[in-house]
Order: structure tokens, then sequence, then C-alpha cells
């Protein structure tokens, strides 16, 4: 048997949305970071399932970048959160509003 | 078999000519040899670094401006279709970079007051111009993803910098979960283009449907495909995050409050920019066919970017914020032409360019005069700190003045001839409701630069004990404050003193 390129869509926007949701709703900044990765892989999924469908390499090799992009972006992420943590003893976004007045 | 490989490769590999993109290779070498330079060198000619790294970058822009010139360039693709070169992205190559050499000097005065290190920055805003100058030169998605993701993800670790000051981390995150946010809706919507038009049920679908001119001729001709237009406005609307057009613009006064402020004018000028040439070649390339979707959409973005910018600058007093959101309502305006350009009107993505000029030389004016006044505490720089500026420093009053003048718009300044390039490009397209909306924010904006000029010159604390923190300004720095001023004036008296507009 085989999984139609629907479903693999069906499952790749759930993700998707799931993530956007979790980005929106949570209140912790290591959550929230999660649900970014969530996005992504939700975009990966999609690009290789039409891929395949399709018949061309291209999305294949997309892939590769974004993974990349994606670990940079983490590192960073992750950089961040920790010198943030030890200045304000937080990872919380509603007390990470000293920006906000 | 191996022949036949090769064969393959070199059908590739065919116009694969680096030599068009040295500026950008010689920009890598040079961030990368600033690193290298630290290692070497000893401690105590450390100082060395920053003149490498503004000699460096004139010496880059000399060479781009001679290797290609910029009138009459004849566009052509290279790469294999990766790289698409006009005489725009020829003259947004010598745009970013002034803005990093501009970015690099006022680091060097932010710097000299903060006890950070020094070499990354330099190397940061180098990599950051580079991957700019390719992020507008792109033709195929692939390409302007990685291009974006290098300049956002370098922006990061840039508007975080200063590691001592909990005020810059917090914008750094912010930046970061926005960034990501944004770039993962891009990248959906990018998907969706992806998958349907290389999908083969569908006619005219495409072998390399990530290829912005392959996008072009599916799109305009399955131009009313559900999954065609889910993904092109998810394509914008990443873009629009990037620039801060409403409803995605939260991001914009936090960050640029919380960034040391040579990264602040970084990204209200530069990385701005960026953002609205690559939506100009979306919109006016693959995204053509999708007319008479775009154009209300964006109209209305635009529409509610210039209320919503000038309307909340009013009320602000912290400085940073306030070039922020009227930053925003500068997007606006640029959108204005944007909208104009997909309407057919052939000359507006000059116009476009022209505004970003003028506004080029106005942002580094204040962000320079900002820049110099700062103390430590760089993100909190109020409006009662600039309480009788014009009497203490009368040099910086005037070129603030000037600066707040442009972007206002006062007729003998840049400012004013770009926003009238903009409109009479409105006025050609028919967006007459757009156009009252225009002039409508312009007048509110005059009220609060006014706001802050008449806080420099009639301020009412006389009796005040005139503190004068005595900043090193030495005579460089007047020299560089004084050209952006006298170009700004140039502009405005001798349009034509800037070759754009053909």
């Amino acid at each position: 048997m085989t999984v139609g390129l629907n479903a693999f869509l069906l499952v790749s926007g759930l993700l998707f949305a799931i993530g956007l949701l979790g980005v929106i709703l949570r209140k912790n900044t290591l959550v929230i970071y999660m649900s970014l990765e969530l996005m992504l892989n939700a975009v990966n999924l999609a690009l290789v399932a039409f891929s395949r469908y399709n018949g061309t390499m291209d999305g294949n090799l997309f892939v590769f970048f974004i993974i990349t992009v994606a670990a940079a972006e983490v590192a960073l992420g992750l950089a961040i959160i920790v010198a943030l943590f030890r200045r304000r003893q937080s990872v919380m976004v509603d007390q990470l509003n000293a920006l906000s007045r | 078999m191996n022949d036949l490989l090769a064969e393959f490769l070199r059908g590739y590999t065919a116009n694969n000519q680096w030599a068009i993109i040295m500026p950008e290779i010689m920009l890598a070498v040079l961030a990368l040899g600033l690193l290298g330079a630290e290692m070497v060198l000893p401690k105590k000619s450390h100082g060395l670094i920053p003149r490498l790294a503004l000699w460096g970058q004139l010496f880059v822009l000399v060479v781009a401006m001679t290797a290609g010139s910029y009138i009459g360039f004849e566009s052509k693709s290279y790469f294999s279709g990766m790289i698409y070169q006009t005489d725009i992205t020829q003259f947004m190559r010598g745009f970013f970079l002034v803005c990093s050499i501009l970015v690099c000097y006022l680091g060097h005065i932010y710097l000299s007051k903060q006890q950070l290190p020094k070499t990354e920055f330099y190397h940061l805003v180098i990599i950051i111009s580079a991957a700019m100058m390719l992020l507008v030169q792109s033709s195929n998605f692939v390409m302007l993803f990685v291009a974006l993701e290098t300049v956002t993800v370098a922006f990061y670790v840039l508007v975080a910098y200063c590691r001592s000051s909990s005020l810059s981390l917090e914008a750094g995150l912010k930046y970061l979960v926005m960034g990501a946010l944004s770039s993962s809706i891009l990248l959906f919507g990018i998907v969706l283009l992806y998958g349907v038009a290389g999908n083969p049920e569908l006619a005219f679908n495409s072998q390399d449907a990530l290829n912005f001119d392959e996008l072009r001729n599916f799109i305009a001709l399955n131009s009313d495909n559900l999954l065609v237009r889910v993904g092109a406005l998810l394509v914008i609307a990443g873009i629009c995050f990037k620039i801060g057009a409403v409803p995605f613009q939260i991001w914009v006064p936090d960050v640029y409050q919380g960034s040391p402020t040579p990264v602040t004018a970084y990204l209200a000028v530069a990385s701005k920019a960026a953002g609205f040439i690559v939506l100009l070649q979306l919109v006016t390339g693959p995204f053509m066919g999708l007319q008479g979707l775009l154009v209300p959409v964006l109209s209305f973005v635009a529409a509610a970017t210039i209320l919503f910018g000038n309307f909340a600058a009013v009320t602000q007093r912290n400085v940073k914020r306030l070039m922020g959101l009227s930053g925003i309502a500068h997007a606006g305006y640029i959108l204005v032409g944007v909208i104009a350009a997909m309407r057919g009107v052939a000359w507006a993505p000059y116009a476009v360019i022209f505004y970003l000029v003028t506004y080029l030389l106005a942002s580094f004016a204040v962000f320079g005069v900002m820049t110099h006044l700062a103390g430590s505490d760089d993100a909190n720089q109020e409006l009662d700190d600039y309480e009788n500026l014009a009497r203490k420093r009368p040099f910086l009053g005037g070129i603030l003045a000037c600066g707040l003048g442009s972007l206002a718009g006062i007729p003998p300044l840049g400012g004013f001839i770009g926003k009238l390039f903009l409109f009479v490009a409105a006025f050609q397209a028919e967006l007459f409701g757009l156009l009252g909306i225009s002039v409508l924010g312009v007048v509110i904006s005059i009220y609060y630069y006014f706001g802050w000029v008449r806080e420099c010159y009639f301020g009412n604390a006389s009796d005040e004990v005139i503190h004068d923190v005595k900043a090193p300004f030495n005579m460089s720095d007047r020299v560089l404050l004084g050209a952006l001023v006298v170009g700004t004036v140039i502009i405005g008296i001798v349009p034509a003193a800037l070759p754009i507009i053909p």
C-alpha cells in the first residue's frame, strides 16, 4: 500500500499549524523554540513529499539547506536564551517585557 | 558513465562566471581576514582592525562601481538561473556597501563606549552586506532563502550584541522568534509554490519549479489555482515581516530600541531596503499574474502601515522607538511605490530606489547624532535628553534638524523629492485613495519630527546647568555627518545629481 501525497500534505499542514499556535500561545521561550522547529520540519516534510511526487530533485536538495539553517538558528537562539537567563533568571515571555513601554 | 556525469555537470556550470560576483567574494575574504587579523596581530595594534574594515570596504566599493556601470546595464542571468543581475541590483550593491561602511563607522564610535568584543562586529556587518547583495540578485527560491537566512542569522547576533545589557538580549530574543517565524511562513509559501508548479498533472508545469522565470510562466497561466494563491500570499507575508509592514510590525519598536544604535540604523535602512527590492522583484516577476489578488491586499497593507506607523509615533518619547515607528510609516510609503510598479508604471521601481537613497542619507544623519549622544546605556534615549541640544552642540543640532526635516519631507531636502516621485508614481497608477492616506501620513509625521526638533532648539530649561559630556568628536565625524547632510540637500535641489530615474 502506498500513502498518497495528500496524506503527507495533511500531516505537514497539521504540524505547521501546531507549530504556529505554539509560537503564538505558549509562554516558555524554550517551548516556543521547539514550535519553531516543528514549523520548519513541517516544511521539510512537504518538500520531500512534493519532490517525490513531482519527480524533481530540487525539493530534496532544499531540505538540506533548511536543516543547516535551522541548526544555526537553534545554536544562536539557545545562546541568547542562556545569556538572558543568566541576567533575568527567567525564560518566560511574560516576564521579558522590559522593552515594551 | 563518468563521461555522462561530467557532461551533465558541465551543462550546469556553463555560465558560472565567478568574476561577476567578485564584490561579494572580496567582502567575504575581507570579513574572514578581519578575524584572522585579530588572531595574528599583537594586542596593542588591534586598533588597526576597524581601519582595515573601513578601507577594505571602500576598496570593494570602488571595485564594484568601476566593474559594472549602472546606466545602460544589460540584464543577464548567471549560475544556471541562480543569479540575475539588472541595473537595480547593480545599484543596490553600492547602496548596501555605503550602508555597511557607515554602520562600521558608527559601530566604531559605539564600541569605544562599551566593554565588548570588537572584531566580530565588523565581521558580521560585512557578511550581512555581502549576503544582502546576493539576496537582491537571486532569481531562485533556494538562493533567496539561503541569502536571506545569512542576513537574518547574522542580524540575530548583532541585535543581541551588547551581552551585558538585558535589553539588548531581550531584543535579540524577540527578533529571533519573529525572524524564525517569518522564515517558516516564507518557506511554507515557497514549498506550496514548488509543489504546485512542478505538479506533472497541471498544465504548463515546470521541471525547475523554484526558478523565478519558470514560476512566472506557470503562475501567469494558473493564477486561479488555490495553492498558488495561498503560497504567494504566504511568501508576501514572510517578506512583510522583514520590512515591518502591518500586521507584521509588532517586533519593530522593541527590537529597534534594544539593539545597539548602529545596528538599529542597519536594520532600519539596509535590511528594509533589501526586503523591498526582493518584494519588488517578486511582484513584478513571478507574481505578475496574481495582480488581481495582490494589488488589493498590498494596498490595504500599505494604508494600514502608513496610518499605524504615524499614529503610534505621535505619543512616543523614546527616540529609538520613535525612529522604529516612523520607519514603519516610511515602509508604507515605499509600499505605495511597489504597488504602483505592479500596476505597470515602468519607472516606479526607480522611484522606490530614489526614496531608499534619501532615506539612507537622512536616517544615517539622525542615527549618527544618536550614536554620538548615547551614553553607555544605549537603549534608553529619551526625547528629554535632546533638550537644548542646539545650544550645547550646535553642529549636532543642525545635522539632526536637517536629517529629521528630510525624513518629514520638507522642500529643499532630499526626502521631499523622494516622496514627490513616489506620489507621482502613485498618481500615474491611479491609486488615489492611497495617495490621500500618504499625504495625511506625511502631515502627521511633520508633527512628531518637529516635536523632536523643537526639543533641540526651543527647550525651556535655559537656567539648567549645561552638563555637557564631551564625547570625543573629531574631524572625520564632522566630515562624515556633514557629507550626509550635504548629500541630502544636493539631492533635494538637483534631483538629477542622482541619475536613478531614467
